[in-house]
């Protein structure tokens, strides 16, 4: 059965966004999506949220979902991970063939919690991983490996940075777009040595809706859909005393799945635009290692400006790179569109300490029946 | 869609305090469920847990630090919850993994550690409220319990007595569990003289609070079918999620679990439940929740059924309709998800004829597991279904006992190794725009609603759109009388911590309908000015405020609810229409959040053995017999294989001075972000013929940043956590 994203809408990103209440933000991206896939929310079957408790500042956070995307005593849970994640779980459940349309939603109100590194650092393992410290020391030691595994340089690293914050010039809705230097970058504020602050994307505040249906679904109501062709996550172990921090073996699972299911063997060539979760310049490059996409030059690798340009909206992010990838299949992307997007690979990480990822494949045509 | 069945199922014990860590309980579940399968991990594709809030574990993304016990590594793992609902939601998610056709086998997972949550775990549930307009009020979960339970009793004319009697059975039949915390034989007069926590709710009329693991494998009726076995099928599977504005809605009916049912029914086949379920397992966190979940799954509104099988005794396990015959969350115990999936293994157990001694006198072909969760909001019901006639070949769980099981409990956590951590987690809550006029209301001694013309609803707290109508904008705020009815209260001995409030003391909440706001659209709220005694569901009231010059422009600037005698009563008084707050720099605020919450961590049995060693100046690796390697730090389990681990038996010696570091950071800032007097390093350190590597602080101040490779030694020290593990270069 063929699942399509029939709508989207997104509330951001914002540095801060203290003239809406967490509801009225996701209820305004609700709204947008609705619109745009032809629906009210009485349609739908379900309803999926990716959110995390002490992001939301909630014990079961999963409470304060219904009511602003309209689904209040519908079929609704929540998923905790990257909005991929949850992507990938309401595709699953549309497949079972008892739900046409679901909806899947994520915010961040980063800008509402106070202290972030010490969330991270709760993120981390009470008996061998919180070493009272930067949280980001992980992302220290895995960018060391990293870069004694591969054939790149501090200065690549830093070359991922410069990039997608200037590239985000071009994207209306990203807030740290702007011209740097790699000097900049290598000599910015050191955070965890020879990590430092540039190379880290700085928080946001936004909302992603996407409403997914059948393809027969789409085809009824949607102003322009685009077509789920795979869907894909994996994690690599959560001991990260024991896990290979020069790669992101989650990325190699999640992709797996996803090109599989796609037809698709080879990514670098049958993909026209790329997301590549770069919440560190490092990460970008591993990911990309990871997806099989290698060093390859592409010109067409987010264009959205990346976590980098548009912000780190946590459990968001791979739903922003999801809106994008869907305005760029439909021509839609303004200054930052790719031209003859056809194809688009999604990549979403969920940050450290994890290496969870996922991956969704989307088409602007369905290739196969 | 293909067919899913269930073909294995692993528990720990729950207890209330668990040594075993959170992954490592949840190993050995995983493990006892693939053993009861007849597979290994390799045959597993896919992974989904359940587990509710991260307040309990006391873990920022604890489904990430579950991965390796769960069995997730390398492999596509998702984490979902539904609140108190997770349990009976994660077969439904693993059921959309093998329905949809994406995977063959998908193992589903449910672990709760509520222990290290200190000085209790019910300081967790301040949180569930809204942030803006209920947590100022010092809220718990026992509080909206015992709302819920005075209605209950109010519409459906229960007594306390009779609630009381489905606390008796499940404590006695979890006798026979061998999972169970605290089964019993007591009476119904042992639970009306239990300490009395929040009126109606009394200590024996609750659940425990505790630690526990269980996994259940699925698979697609290939796979099922290539055992040769009969498998158990998932029949039916539904779940509902109502609205968070609780106050809105009448509690005394479930209808997000009919809702749910009725899904399970549809799917399943099943237009007369009563008689078509075999088995029951209905969430019972409470004995009066058994009752009014059974109400809502038998679609019985005027809860006759439900009360005419309760006297006639049909929930006992030789009864025609019987209920939580593994003794439920009230016998066996309550580690929230887990509870719902042991629900799940439960039928299981009772369709493949392994019940043992459980097992229920009625031949059973079909049975029912629910569970219910978040603020009386979310109902999960799954069917399962055995093929024919019972069969036979199941031996494997029929005469387990609780030798068994795995689950070491502790008395106290100062008993083991542990980690002491206090969170700094603060926020401020955006208000917004409709909050921002609803709050500064209250300063002005006004309770305001938002006016929806679409649903003919004045709604309080006042929102920006209507939920019940497609998310309509709404803009037309008015300003209310402060004066309501009571819908349902609680009389309250204890505090948000569920800590005893001061002797003597008790706080009354209740739920007010608001006069003028639609029908049962209230607020919860404080009463006084009167005595407990005196309080009736109908009571008028009216808000009494604090003076102007104490009011911040938030809920408790009203203080409380009083009475209102009958002469006080103004009639139909007009709803004012008003102009909302415009929002400037000045007005938009935000309320302050927190986490007001300590942990206490097990190091857990890796973790005994590591922190052992360490005050020695030692290290140990455990061997893996089936993987061949030595792994460090010390693991009750492998990730890879999944073969349960004996830290302390499988024990070998690791030279602790004949490290290398492997990555070096030098960390500028503390936990918080804020910079470091001095910069710290952080290395990586791995030890020959050993996989694996630790991560500490090297001491010292190396006079070459170029560390890799430096060979080190692990310093002695007593100290437990990782803030304390720390190496220093040798030669």
């Amino acid at each position: 059965m063929g699942v399509a994203v029939m709508g989207v809408g997104m509330c951001g990103a914002f540095p801060t966004s203290d003239g809406l209440s967490y509801r009225e933000m996701i209820a305004r991206a609700a709204q947008m999506a609705y619109r745009d896939a032809g629906i009210v929310p009485a349609q739908l079957d379900g309803a999926v949220s990716v959110e995390e408790d002490f992001v939301s500042g909630y014990s079961i956070a999963d409470e304060y979902v219904p009511d602003q995307l309209g689904v209040a005593r519908k079929p609704v849970y929540t998923i905790c991970g990257d909005f991929l994640h949850g992507f990938g779980s309401a595709v699953m459940q549309i497949e079972t063939g008892r739900f046409e349309l679901v909806v899947v939603e994520a915010y961040c109100k980063a800008s509402n919690i106070l202290h972030k590194d010490e969330l991270l650092h709760f993120a981390f393992d009470p008996i061998s991983e919180r070493l009272g410290v930067s949280p980001h020391y992980l992302a220290g030691l895995e960018l060391q490996h990293f870069l004694a595994g591969s054939g790149f340089d501090l200065d690549d690293v830093a070359e991922v940075a410069r990039r997608n914050r200037e590239v985000a010039l071009d994207n209306p809705l990203a807030p740290y777009g702007g011209r740097t230097t790699l000097e900049d970058i290598l000599e910015g504020r050191p955070v965890a040595w020879p990590l430092t602050e540039p190379m880290l994307a700085r928080h946001a505040d936004a909302c992603v809706v996407v409403v997914l249906g059948t393809d027969e679904a789409a085809r009824r109501s949607a102003r322009k859909p685009v077509y789920v062709a795979g869907t894909g996550w994996g994690s690599a172990s959560s001991i990260v005393a024991r896990r290979d921090l020069s790669t992101s073996e989650g990325t190699e699972v999640a992709a797996g799945l996803a090109l599989a299911e796609a037809g698709i063997e080879d990514a670098a060539a049958d993909c026209d635009v790329f997301y590549v979760s770069d919440l560190y310049a490092h990460r970008q490059l591993m990911h990309m290692d990871a997806l099989g996409l290698g060093d390859a030059e592409l010109p067409a690798l987010n264009p959205d400006g990346g976590c980098l340009g548009m912000g780190d909206l946590m459990e968001a992010n791979g739903g922003a790179r999801l809106y994008d990838a869907v305005l760029q299949l439909r021509g839609e992307a303004g200054a930052h569109q790719i031209e003859g997007a056809e194809v688009a690979l999604v990549h979403g990480w969920r940050g450290l300490p994890t290496d969870s990822a996922a991956v969704a494949v989307l088409e602007r045509e369905r290739r196969t029946a | 869609m293909t067919r899913v069945a269930v073909i294995g199922a692993g528990m720990t014990r729950f207890v209330r305090r668990a040594e075993e860590t959170p992954g490592e309980l949840t190993s050995r579940a995983v493990a006892m469920a693939l053993a009861d399968a007849g597979m290994g991990i390799e045959d597993i594709d896919a992974v989904c847990l359940g587990t509710a809030p991260d307040a309990f574990d006391g873990i920022h993304m604890n489904g990430e630090n579950l991965i390796a016990g769960a069995g997730g590594t390398r492999k596509p793992y998702l984490r979902h919850f539904v609140g108190g609902g997770t349990g009976v939601m994660s077969p439904i998610h693993g059921w959309m993994h093998v329905a949809s056709g994406k995977f063959d086998t998908c193992l589903v997972v449910c672990e709760e550690k509520m222990s290290p949550c200190v000085p209790h775990p019910a300081g967790a549930f301040l949180t569930i409220f809204d942030h803006t307009t209920e947590q100022p009020l010092d809220l718990t979960l026992i509080h909206i319990f015992a709302l819920e339970m005075a209605r209950f009793m109010h519409a459906y004319g229960y007594t306390e007595e009779e609630i009381a009697r489905v606390s008796v059975t499940h404590k006695r039949n979890a006798l026979d569990h061998p999972a169970a915390q605290i089964p019993e034989d007591i009476t119904v007069a042992d639970v009306m003289a239990s300490k009395l926590l929040s009126w109606p709710v009394k200590r024996l009329d609750i659940s425990p609070t505790s630690d526990g693991a269980v996994a259940i494998v699925l698979a697609s009726e290939d796979v099922a079918r290539a055992r040769g076995i009969t498998p158990v099928w998932i029949e039916g599977v539904g779940y509902r999620l109502d609205t968070a504005y609780w106050c809105t809605r009448d509690l005394a009916f479930p209808e997000y679990v009919a809702l749910a049912a009725q899904d399970a029914y549809r799917m399943a086949g099943i237009t007369r439940p009563a008689e078509e379920i075999d088995v029951w397992e209905p969430y019972d966190p409470f004995d009066y929740k058994a009752l009014h979940h059974m109400n809502g799954l038998l679609l019985d509104r005027t809860g006759r059924t439900v009360h005419r099988l309760l006297d006639a005794g049909a929930f006992e396990r030789d009864g025609s309709h019987p209920m939580c015959p593994s003794g439920g969350a009230l016998g066996v115990g309550n580690p929230i998800a887990a509870t719902g999936l042991m629900k799940i293994a439960e039928l299981y157990f009772q369709l493949s004829g392994q019940a043992g001694r459980r097992q229920v006198a009625k031949e059973v072909h079909r049975g029912l597991a629910q569970a219910w969760g978040d603020l009386m909001q979310v109902g999960t019901v799954v069917i399962m279904s055995s093929e024919g006639s019972l069969p036979t070949r199941y031996s494997n769980w029929s005469d387990v006992t609780v030798e068994d099981l795995p689950g070491t409990p502790l008395k106290s956590v100062a008993d083991a190794p542990h980690v002491e951590y206090h969170p700094e987690l603060e926020y401020a809550w955006d208000h917004g725009y409709a909050l921002t006029t609803y709050l500064e209301g209250f300063r002005a001694g006004k309770i305001r609603a938002s006016y929806c013309a679409g649903c003919d609803r004045m709604m309080i707290p006042a929102r920006p759109f209507c939920e019940v109508c497609d998310l309509r904008a709404v803009d037309r705020y008015f300003d209310l009388p402060d004066t309501g009815t009571v819908q349902t209260y609680t009389i309250s001995h204890v505090d948000w911590a569920s800590l005893p409030l001061p002797e003597g003391k008790v706080n009354i909440f209740a739920v007010v309908a608001i006069d003028g706001a639609a029908e049962k659209m209230g607020l919860v709220h404080l009463l006084g000015e009167v005595d407990p005694a005196d309080v009736h569901i109908g009571m008028r009231v009216k808000a009494v405020w604090k003076p102007e010059s104490e009011r911040e422009g938030k809920v408790t600037d009203l203080a409380y609810f009083r009475p209102l005698a009958p002469e006080e009563e103004a009639g139909e008084v007009e709803a004012v229409m008003i102009k909302p707050e415009e929002l400037t720099r000045a007005t938009a605020k935000a309320t302050p959040g927190r986490i007001p919450l300590d942990y206490a961590y097990t190091a857990g049995l890796g973790g005994r053995r590591f922190y052992t060693d360490l005050a020695e100046g030692r290290l140990s690796g455990t061997w893996c017999p089936e993987c061949e390697v030595l792994m460090i730090p010390p693991s009750a389990f492998c990730e890879e294989c999944l073969e349960v681990l004996d830290p302390e038996a499988q024990a070998r010696s690791v030279d602790a001075g004949s490290g290398v570091v492997t990555a070096a950071t030098l960390v500028f800032e503390d936990r918080m972000g804020r910079p470091l007097d001095a910069p710290v390093w952080v290395v990586q350190v791995e030890f020959p013929d050993a996989v694996g590597s630790l991560i500490g602080r090297l001491l010292g101040d190396p006079e070459d940043e170029a560390l890799l490779g430096l060979p080190v030694e692990l310093v002695a020290t007593k100290e437990v956590g990782p803030e304390h593990v720390a190496f220093r270069a040798v030669g």
